[in-house]
């Protein structure tokens, strides 16, 4: 099945030419950072289709792999003077190899108890950033250098625009990896793991394995995308990058736009994160954000439970068919 | 690490299991719910804080007891349970897989709209026996935990009784021990799933009450009590009351003693690394069969 139905190659095209361009003709820093906090939520959650999609194993938990991925590269940086934007790359690899490590226990579980299991991983990764405070300096948390290449700090106007780029590199390359993998029989495995495990070991496939691969796959661009994000902020904290609400977010972006779609994610991403932003532009505070979120999330699971873009992708093709039995008769 | 003298360690063994049976109680609820309907009730958190708040709240304005307010949480948060499944995880294609998500929803829901409401202070019941302490040879006792505990066993036996004792209790077990055969011999198991559902909240509920004078708590305090008792009814056998009465006895213990041995702040990690032992070691947990869906 086509499912790039809508998001034919000609869209892709405009959409990435709109997205170069965007820092160029919206100067407000405000929508230049809804826009990378937007392209981040797209990251994180096509990251986490991976596993959550196309192999149907639900983590509430990947927030532990970004908040990893933020304190690598802050510390690399602080200690040793990484620059984030090179080093984010190398050291989400070590966020991967201790998901491979997580996956391979947790992945003994399956369905909701696989849930709980992900839920506890941020809560661990918590408590040792707050608890191991002669590495992680504890509840104070980590400052970075104000952003810039070599010593020279960006200008305040200028300073969102790398990030930008950045962000739009690994949403591009996010965005590849999660076709190749759909495409490849890599993929396959993983979807025929989502439709029935069982059947998907009595026919040759290496479930754990897949999964477990699935699983590290899924965490390396979270934790890629955690390096930047603790780049772009200059400052993180355990309680503020080890949140389950991150984890949440990801899964909801995903169900709304459309779980196990290759663009789904990131529909999802560009409807729910200008929308969160807007509403704690308007009310503040966290709790109505909340609140909003989980009444999303409530919302689709019962009403849309496929998510937007099946949705309208099975409209339209019924139309079609309507079309094609009009025309024939 | 320190190594405590003898009297330090019983004195904190004592505490774990006045602990442990709250832990029970609040985990009695989800492991049955999950042993009926195979759905884990991830808003059992916000229902427990949901009901400490109730408690907290009565107390303001009529300084009832909070042992006392459960007479009044209980049926309410039974009724909030009871209509949840049957008005909305009933309906569900797939409960078992979309259900976590959909009460995952509205532990987030509550939790937002508690702390809109109730702000993020830390609340905590305090009535007028919560300084004082019972000693029992040169131990020291907490009314609040004896209480608490007391009160914690108390509804465990009733449960117990309605389990064993009545005929909506037989009803549970035979849905527990297979759905389709409980509804081939009679049970109307969509009732039976909506009772159970209400009872394990109303079980919260009581959690809640107890929890309001024992813990301080604001709404985000949710997501650490849903970690505890998911722990405890995975490393007890998911479905399993026994396996979780044992598994919150020992976490009980084992918490309070890291938090003596080690640090006070060390002590939540018991839960988790419990969690990743028995998930690595027995998958299964302590009392239950594999935690795997059946085919």
């Amino acid at each position: 099945m086509k499912q790039s139905l809508i998001f034919r190659n000609a869209w892709l095209f405009v959409a990435l030419i709109v997205l170069l361009a965007y820092p160029q003709f919206q100067k407000n820093q405000y929508y230049q950072h809804v826009m990378i906090m937007t392209m981040m939520a797209a990251v994180l959650s096509s990251s986490w289709n991976i596993l959550g999609g196309y192999a149907g194993y639900t983590s509430l938990g990947h927030a532990a792999f970004f908040g990893l991925g933020g304190y690598l590269v802050a510390l690399a940086h602080n200690r040793y003077g990484w620059h984030p934007f090179v080093s984010t790359w190398f050291l989400a690899i070590i966020v991967t190899g201790v998901a491979l490590i997580l996956g391979w226990i947790s992945l003994r579980t399956q369905g909701s108890a696989f849930v709980v299991v992900t839920i506890a991983m941020v809560f661990i990764f918590r408590l040792l950033a707050l608890n191991l405070s002669g590495i992680t300096n504890g509840a104070r948390g980590l400052t970075q250098p104000r952003p810039g290449w070599g010593d020279v700090p960006w200008s305040p106007e200028f300073i969102k625009v790398p990030f930008h780029y950045i962000m739009l590199v690994l949403l591009c390359l996010t965005v590849f990896v999660s076709w190749r993998i759909r495409q490849s029989k890599f993929g396959l495995g993983l979807i025929a793991i989502r439709e029935d495990e069982g059947k998907a070991e009595a026919v040759g496939i290496n479930t754990m394995l897949y999964k477990v691969l699935a699983f590290g796959f899924s965490a390396y661009f979270v934790g890629v995308a955690g390096g930047i994000y603790s780049y772009f902020f200059t400052y993180i904290d355990p309680q503020f990058i080890f949140d389950v609400f991150t984890g949440v977010t990801m899964v909801l972006i995903a169900l709304l736009g459309g779980r196990g779609t290759l663009w789904g994610p990131v529909l999802g991403a560009f409807i729910m994160e200008p929308l969160g932003n807007w509403i704690i532009g308007e009310f503040g505070g966290t709790q109505i954000h909340l609140t909003v979120f989980g009444g999303i999330l409530l919302g689709v699971m019962l009403f849309m439970p496929q998510g937007i873009l099946p949705t309208i992708t099975n409209v339209i093709q019924q139309r079609a068919k309507a079309r094609a039995a009009q025309v024939q008769s | 690490m320190t190594m405590p003298s003898t009297h330090l360690l019983i004195q904190t063994i004592i505490l774990g299991l006045l602990v442990g049976g709250v832990y029970a109680l609040m985990s009695s609820g989800l492991t049955l719910i999950f042993g009926v309907m195979r759905v884990i009730n991830v808003a059992h958190g916000a229902f427990l804080v949901l009901a400490a708040y109730l408690t907290y709240w009565i107390f303001q304005f009529t300084e009832l007891d909070p042992i006392v307010s459960i007479v009044f949480t209980a049926p309410v948060l039974f009724l909030i349970g009871w209509g949840v499944q049957r008005y909305i995880l009933s309906r569900l294609e797939n409960p078992e897989r979309s259900s976590v998500l959909v009460t995952f929803a509205f532990a987030i829901t509550m939790e937002g709209l508690m702390g809109t409401f109730w702000k993020t202070t830390f609340r905590s019941v305090k009535p007028e026996y919560v300084n004082e302490v019972i000693k029992f040879a040169t131990y020291r006792i907490p009314v609040t935990r004896l209480i608490g505990f007391g009160a914690a066993l108390v509804v465990l036996l009733i449960l117990y009784i309605i389990l064993q004792r009545t005929n909506l209790g037989r009803a549970i077990r035979a849905t527990i021990q297979d759905r389709s055969a409980a509804q081939l011999v009679g049970v109307n198991v969509q009732a039976v799933s909506a009772l159970t559902f209400g009872i394990g909240i109303a079980t919260a509920a009581v959690g809640g009450s107890l929890l309001s004078m024992i813990y301080p708590f604001n709404a985000s305090s949710q997501t650490d009590w849903i970690t505890r008792v998911l722990s405890i009814i995975v490393l007890g056998g998911m479905g399993s009351l026994p396996g979780a009465f044992i598994a919150a006895i020992i976490l009980g213990v084992s918490e309070q003693l890291t938090a003596v041995v080690f640090r006070l702040y060390w002590s939540p990690i018991v839960f988790y690394v419990a969690l990743f032992l028995i998930l690595i070691f027995r998958p299964q947990g302590l009392m239950g069969e594999t935690v795997r869906e059946k085919a």
